[in-house]
């Protein structure tokens, strides 16, 4: 059965955004499915959330002091991000930040200054120039989270935390084979650009020689280490006396005095016989499978990769124009985003379980607004232990590969995580940054339901609310069965009751997926 | 075990009494391959008792100093590349002569380890690596995981030994994982599940208030045993769910038998001993866990290595001499086989910061009753022409030992099944076992 207006919008908010209140997604039914698309692809109409002052402030910190306090600086950068995820008005921005996190995927644990994640996630936004180390909101040329993909690379290519996460920052000019470190020019093809092979041709993109002649022209790239007015380094300098500056020999061109041919190289690179480019196809693949499902079909990975290279007379290595194809309805790509394959088929990972946890249940329906994730001290530790505990720390990706997603979320000790975050946060008192469960009653009207014990109406509001479903028939009467059976030697209020309903109802499997 | 067994197993929610065992099918697999092992035909170890404890030493173990040449050229060398690190030779504590006729001995710090050599309890595997060393933690420790040096697989080498011998797993706690809340790659099969255990007493489900336990836990069941979705996804996550819940109720209501003697003391100061504490809790239980993994940290030693280093190795030598107390004890020791790796040695010549940097070839410990003690293979040579240029470590040469032998070892001797498919290929076997 095809999917409805209304589940199509649900299914794109969760998906292209951190899921949406049913007063949420009644707005959107109003305005409609194509208008929903456009407000979230542009993003810019509406404002971005401001900056955290605290995490702003210890950027400025000598570093000493900044290194005393750095796992606490984690945590509160951690929260901020979540809360951002939580409240912002422009959620595919931040999904697109978090798709870049994953795919770029740089950890705190292979830096020295552990302000530059920061940095770099203010990168992702669009948000920060490496050129000058400055935070501007947005800074003017940053092409980042959605605009040129060409661009991004250099953006990434220039980002401190980078630089100093896979040591680009020490390949100096060697020969006319290799730069003294090829560490970062073999990431950029292996895990940021188009993979050892092509997605859907399965031949390879490249070979050991093109890493290393591109490895050459990324020598001399550098981040001052004091520039006036920073306490850390984070300005992005070119040294050309320690720069090979070619010409080099990669992916079948001969040519060039510096990265911009490699950049440009890459983003045009097209196997024997291809049509399609091999970036197109590889940024097709990732997209598809984060937005939509696992797997998606060379059709679809071809007509995304038809966008990125411009075949239809779009801009080129736009990424925002892909995501249009992929979310605007009438298309072979977006028909099978609607499908019912992708239809609750996306295991949501430990960021999205938190984030749609929290959206869902401090929504205030008074202003229309999430209230967000608190930054009481309480809060950031379950939120930090908890996504230890989840496997996402976020800026602490296992590796360069970033983080294995879809079923592999999914764990004896996940589930145990997840079980036993939702448990917390729900035991925590709003005084201590918890959720206003009372608010949350009284503007559903379901006290007196409660307090009658109409559960089947108190089960279907909550599998409204998280689910976004009609609850099956055994799972309401479990859920009821739950809400009649008395806690032994227990203070049986209702509220403990709620807690324990909602606990369980985000602990079942329909609320781990998407 | 089929979906009915399990939610058969799940049904019983008192669950005091536990019979764990392996399937049929996995247990006539052994059986097969023990009477067709000429190994054991005389052996009084059945093949569903053997055990095997994973100690992994994060961060590249600097073998030289833990192993240390004390004779012959080796020993000279050994002084002239590291002036302010080489041990004393007073201190070292002189284990045994390997196949060249090196006399080796250890590191200060493993006076009990010794004592366990002593007794005949440990194997010292010399100069174990792989040719074309990878010096990169990430990449050496995803080779020694899953047993290919291309680095192409997502499996780990004892997780694919555990989807061959156990093909219907009835048991979530096969193998456990002492590591931390990742799950160690060694350990990710294509079907069985391991849980990775922070620690054993929070591996629980919490729910406020603890009086409503019972309900939620009833609730939490029927709600990921409803079938009445036709998502082959929400399906898997069901069966992970209800897995979880009978490897919780197993564990926790098992770990209850193991009682603490208070002459065996855990130092609790040694992550490692904390950790290696719960292995013999779990082992206790007797839950037919057959592989527990633990892991130590801290071995990358670039700078002022000495101090952090021997503290490390005297963390080691004490867990596990009070682990082999308590598994004595347990009447578990013949049973218990304890294997340990590093992802590479460190480099023969010392850094300019009292330290060293990445290098290849490092030692591996083998340790339990069943063990042949004495020294296997041959130190590194030293010898200039015998490390690799400008790197200064030793070259992967013929007389070094493939880790991939100390796996074949294991799975061909210990766990009694064909070793070829796991690792790729037949590796030469290393005698150093008794079964």
């Amino acid at each position: 059965m095809p999917l409805d207006e209304y589940d199509k919008i649900a299914h794109l908010l969760r998906r292209a955004g951190f899921t949406a209140h049913p007063d949420e997604l009644d707005a959107a039914a109003a305005r409609g499915l194509r208008a929903t698309v456009e407000d979230l692809l542009n993003f810019e109409r509406f404002p971005d959330v401001p900056p955290d002052p605290e995490i702003l402030a210890a950027l400025d910190l000598p570093q000493s002091d900044f290194d005393r306090m750095r796992s606490d600086f984690l945590n509160k950068l951690t929260r901020w991000w979540l809360h951002v995820m939580v409240t912002t008005p422009r959620p595919l921005q931040e999904k697109m930040v978090l798709f870049w996190h994953g795919l770029f995927a740089t950890s705190v644990g292979g830096l020295e200054f552990w302000q530059q994640i920061y940095l770099q996630n203010e990168n992702f936004r669009g948000n920060f120039d490496p050129d000058t180390g400055q935070l501007l909101r947005p800074a003017p040329r940053n092409p980042f989270p959605v605009g040129n993909f060409r661009r991004m690379l250099e953006y990434l290519s220039k980002d401190p935390a980078m630089l100093y996460w896979l040591d680009n920052q020490f390949n100096v000019k060697k020969n006319s084979e290799v730069g003294s470190n090829e560490n970062y020019a073999r990431e950029l093809h292996e895990l940021f650009s188009m993979g050892v092979e092509d997605v859907v041709a399965k031949v390879p993109n490249y070979t050991e020689r093109d890493i290393r002649q591109a490895s050459r022209a990324l020598t001399g790239w550098r981040v001052l280490p004091r520039a006036v007015g920073f306490t850390f380094p984070r300005v992005f300098s070119f040294d050309s006396a320690r720069h090979d500056f070619g010409p080099y020999e990669h992916l079948g061109k001969r040519g060039g005095t510096n990265a911009d041919f490699i950049f440009d190289n890459i983003v045009q690179h097209r196997n024997p016989g291809q049509k399609q480019s091999a970036v197109g196809r590889f940024l097709g693949y990732r997209l598809f499978k984060f937005f939509g499902y696992d797997d998606p079909e060379p059709e679809i990975i071809n007509a995304l990769a038809d966008v990125f290279d411009g075949a239809n007379g779009e801009a080129p290595f736009n990424i925002r124009n892909m995501l249009r194809t992929i979310f605007t309805p009438g298309n072979l790509v977006s028909e099978a985003f609607y499908s019912e394959r992708a239809f609750r088929a996306h295991v949501k990972s430990p960021t999205e379980y938190v984030v749609s946890l929290v959206r869902l249940l401090t929504f205030d329906r008074a202003t229309g607004r999430p209230d967000g994730l608190s930054s009481s001290q309480n809060v950031m530790r379950l939120v930090q232990n908890g996504m230890v505990q989840m496997g996402q720390q976020l800026f602490a990706p296992p590796d360069v590969s970033g983080w294995r997603e879809g079923l592999a979320w999914i764990s004896t000790t996940s589930i145990l995580a997840r079980f036993n975050f939702a448990n917390d946060i729900l035991a925590l008192q709003v005084a201590q940054g918890g959720i206003d469960l009372t608010r949350l009653l009284a503007q559903a009207g379901l006290q007196e339901a409660l307090s009658q014990g109409r559960y089947s109406e108190v089960v279907d509001f909550f599998a409204r609310l998280l689910w976004q479903a009609v609850p099956s028939a055994e799972a309401r009467e479990a859920l009821i069965g739950y809400l009649q059976a008395p806690i032994p030697n227990g203070n049986n209020v209702a509220s403990l009751k709620i807690r324990g309903l909602i606990h369980l109802m985000l602990a079942a499997p329909d609320f781990q997926l998407s | 075990m089929s979906k009915t067994t399990r939610r058969e197993f799940i049904k019983r929610s008192g669950m005091t009494v536990l019979s764990v065992g392996l399937s049929q099918q996995a247990f006539w697999h052994h059986v097969r391959a023990a009477s067709e092992s000429v190994l054991t035909q005389a052996a009084a170890l059945s093949p569903v008792d053997r055990l095997l404890v994973v100690i992994q030493m994060d961060g590249g173990n600097d073998g030289l100093n833990t192993v240390i040449p004390l004779s012959g050229l080796a020993a000279s060398l050994y002084r002239q590349y590291r002036p302010t690190l080489a041990i004393p030779e007073a201190n070292i504590l002189p284990v045994g002569t390997d196949a060249a006729g090196t006399l080796v001995g250890f590191h200060p710090n493993m006076g009990a380890l010794k004592e366990l050599y002593d007794r005949g309890h440990v194997a010292v595997i010399q100069s174990v690596g792989y040719p074309n060393p990878n010096r990169s933690h990430f990449a050496s420790q995803d080779i020694w995981h899953t047993a290919d040096p291309e680095g192409r697989k997502r499996t780990g080498w004892l997780g694919d030994y555990l989807d061959v011998a156990f093909p219907s797993p009835d048991n979530p706690l096969l193998a456990v994982s002492l590591a931390g809340v990742r799950l160690p790659l060694t350990l990710r099969a294509e079907r069985v599940l391991v849980p990775a255990i922070g620690n054993v007493v929070n591996y629980q489900f919490r729910t406020q208030p603890p009086g409503d336990h019972q309900n939620k836990m009833q609730a939490f069941l029927a709600l990921n045993r409803e079938a009445a979705s036709e998502h082959v996804l929400r399906e898997q996550i069901q069966r992970i769910a209800l897995d979880t819940y009978e490897s919780v109720e197993r564990l926790q209501s098992g770990i209850q038998r193991y009682k603490p003697d208070p002459a065996i003391v855990y130092n609790q100061q040694n992550p490692l001993a904390r950790a290696l504490q719960q292995v013999a809790q779990i082992l206790a239980a007797n839950l037919g866990t057959r592989i527990l993994y633990v892991s130590i940290g801290g071995f990358d030693t670039h700078q002022s290595q000495a101090t952090p280093h021997a503290t490390l190795l005297a963390r080691l030598s004490e867990a596990v001499t009070t682990f082999f107390a308590d598994l004595v004890r347990l009447g578990l020791d013949d049973r218990v086989l304890l294997m340990t790796w590093s992802e590479f040695g460190r480099k023969v010549v010392e850094n300019g910061n009292q330290g060293t940097d990445h290098g290849t070839v490092g030692p591996q410990f083998l340790i339990g009753t069943r063990v042949k003690g004495g020294i296997m293979g041959e130190h590194p040579s030293l010898r200039a022409e015998d490390l690799n240029p400008g790197l200064g470590d030793p070259k992967f040469s013929a007389r070094a030992i493939d880790f991939r032998s100390t796996y074949a070892t294991i799975l061909e001797k210990w766990f009694l099944v064909d070793s070829r498919e796991i690792l790729g290929g037949a590796f030469e076997l290393l005698d150093v076992l008794q079964v």
